[in-house]
């Protein structure tokens, strides 16, 4: 099988896809977590076989600011998700539900 | 690539362009090496030192407004120094030194390190600054997203409060969301325009694109995903479900940080994707708009009407007023000159919202998710100088004449009736007459004693004690009240200030 740009762009929306419901819809935040970067990488996916199927560098490039800045994200994310659970010994979003008015 | 290629490139770096920014950075790094040397009784001065910095920011910005740079493309077309750029790089050094001042004051009563605090505020306006004058998506993106994890770390900077953690959570779920969704948008528009053009991500080239094909599918849904991913920042329905609670976990000069800066660098983002980028897809994006900015000022106001939490109704306040700017940036489609009346409004909406804050920020006790509406029973009686800031601000939010806030919402309203937009005007209305029904709760409040269920035995007053007001807090309140007051009398500064670019 001769696998094309659209094979590429669909593979990318089908992660960005099940990344956007998974936010939706799971309850543990570390999977939460896992399904946000499963969407920055469908991205970084569409971007790399844009650029390569475009005949262009400049996607490529693009990908490693991506990287730097999704790794800045789970940096902070990861400190804060451990410094609530030390506070309140759980990470179920269902619980986390005490600021109400 | 050839040698000219490099050539053009390496001309086009030209440093004195960004010298604010670059100077925001230095003067961020400095206070850092400062806590290092200095021993630990001096530590106060270092925000001290921050604020002295930044002001000598702001002069060279102002001194320098009508800067040559205008209307050139710098580092190799990431950046565009436009009239715009000029007025919101001084808006957002003038927030960022309001946001130290009450940073000085919030954190006192906390026992956290506090130089970090002030290091991220002037990382998080360096990059404020170089987003509104984006030319390129590439500089877009890693400028909002250095916003945005600056923020992160801001909402849950106060770390030994459950509650602050949770509002950093949730905005950092929330904010990663809308930045995956953005980020998929700048994909599909650059999958879409890459083709035909060399460098598909700058504004300018891109526009060439959309301009040539108005049908594009790819590039409608990569507009689409954009403009979500800007709603969020601005805080837009159906985009809002991070904002009550976010505001009040965060601490509060962070709030008046996300409530004034974050929002302003939103509504000027998407001034700039409106009429630059976008403009040739109006067709598209008119729609999505207008059906945001009706939903926005009717849910906020609504949604406000019965909040207890004073952090909580502020926050769901400021999302109408996000619908407020959102007509005014529909309106200039049509009328370009609703855009001054987009920034005018958004001063406006600095001055009285930095007043509220700097009262909610003095007024707060050592919890500083817990601020009710009835601890406010009797301020005027107590303190006589906070009650009247607090009522000219509020006030001037809810548009009482002749405050500035009327004459600030009384020019995007003509905006947007010149334009035509005569539904979203009654709305706008509508939405105006009940938020004076809660801002005048909030004013009643502060000016009337609040009955009080008496205390049982052993149980002490909920209400954190009142502080007498420095010096410095009182001059910053009331000139920034003055200020309110003067521009509904005398718009002429400001206006002139901003049409002398154009």
């Amino acid at each position: 099988m001769n696998v094309g740009l659209n094979e590429y762009i669909l593979l990318s929306v089908l992660l960005f896809v099940i990344g956007f419901f998974g936010v939706l819809l799971r309850k543990n935040t570390l999977v939460i977590y896992m399904c946000l970067e499963l969407m920055l990488i469908a991205s970084t996916l569409a971007l790399v076989a844009f650029s390569r199927f475009n005949g262009r560098m400049d996607g490529n490039v693009f990908v490693f600011f991506i990287l730097t800045v999704a790794a800045a994200e789970v940096a902070v994310g990861l400190a804060i998700i451990v410094a609530l659970f030390r506070k309140r010994l759980t990470v179920q979003v269902e619980e986390l539900n005490s600021l109400k008015n | 690539m050839n040698l000219e290629t490099y050539k053009f490139a390496a001309e086009s770096n030209q440093w004195w362009a960004i010298m604010p920014e670059l100077m925001l950075g230095g003067l961020a790094l400095a206070l850092l090496v400062l806590e290092m040397i200095l021993p630990k009784k001096d530590h106060r001065i270092i925000p001290v030192f921050s604020i002295i910095g930044q002001l000598a920011v702001l002069a060279g910005l102002i001194i320098n407004y009508r800067t040559p740079f205008l209307g050139d493309e710098t580092f190799s077309h990431l950046l565009k120094h436009t009239a715009e750029g000029q007025f919101m790089r001084v808006f957002f050094v003038v927030c960022s030194m309001l946001v130290t001042g009450l940073g000085i004051l919030g954190l006192s009563r906390q026992t956290l390190p506090r130089v970090e605090f002030f290091h991220i505020v002037l990382v998080v306006t360096a990059a404020m600054m170089l987003l509104v004058q984006s030319n390129h998506f590439v500089m877009f993106f890693v400028s909002l997203e250095t916003i945005t994890v600056g923020f992160y770390i801001l909402v849950s900077y106060i770390r030994s409060n459950p509650l602050s953690l949770e509002a950093g959570l949730k905005y950092l779920i929330s904010g990663a969301l809308s930045s995956a969704i953005l980020l998929f948008g700048i994909v599909l528009l650059y999958g879409a325009a890459g083709k035909s053009q060399a460098d598909s991500m700058q504004f300018g080239q891109l526009r060439a694109y959309l301009a040539g094909t108005p049908g594009d599918f790819v590039a409608s849904i990569g507009v689409v995903f954009v403009l979500c991913g800007v709603a969020f920042k601005v805080g837009a329905v159906p985009f809002q479900i991070w904002i009550p609670d976010v505001y009040q976990g965060a601490p509060t000069p962070v709030t008046a940080f996300l409530a004034v800066a974050s929002k302003a660098a939103g509504v000027s983002v998407l001034l700039l994707l409106v009429r630059g980028v976008f403009a040739p897809y109006s067709h598209i994006v008119l729609p999505v708009l207008v059906v945001m900015t009706a939903a926005t000022i009717l849910f906020g106001n609504v949604a406000a009407l019965g909040q207890q939490n004073v952090k909580r109704l502020i926050g769901l306040s400021g999302i109408s007023h996000a619908g407020y700017l959102m007509l005014g940036v529909i309106a200039s489609l049509t009328i370009p000159a609703a855009v001054n009346a987009v920034y005018f409004y958004l001063f406006v909406y600095l001055l009285a919202s930095f007043a509220v804050f700097g009262v909610m920020t003095h007024l707060a006790g050592t919890d500083d998710t817990d601020q009710q509406l009835d601890y406010y029973g009797d301020l005027a009686k107590e303190n006589p100088l906070l009650a009247g800031v607090l009522a000219v601000g509020l006030g001037s939010l809810a548009g009482i004449p002749p405050l500035a806030g009327f004459i600030g919402k009384l020019f995007v309203f003509i905006a947007a009736y010149k334009a035509g937009l005569f539904w979203l005007l009654a709305i706008a209305i509508v939405g105006v007459v009940i938020s004076i029904y809660y801002y005048f709760g909030w004013i009643k409040a502060a000016f009337f004693p609040v009955w009080q269920v008496p205390l049982a035995e052993g149980e002490t007053d909920p209400r954190p004690p009142r502080k007498p007001v420095s010096r410095s807090l009182a001059v910053t309140l009331g000139a920034l009240a003055l200020a309110s007051v003067a521009l509904g009398f005398w718009q002429a500064p400001i206006t002139e200030w901003l049409a002398a670019l154009h």
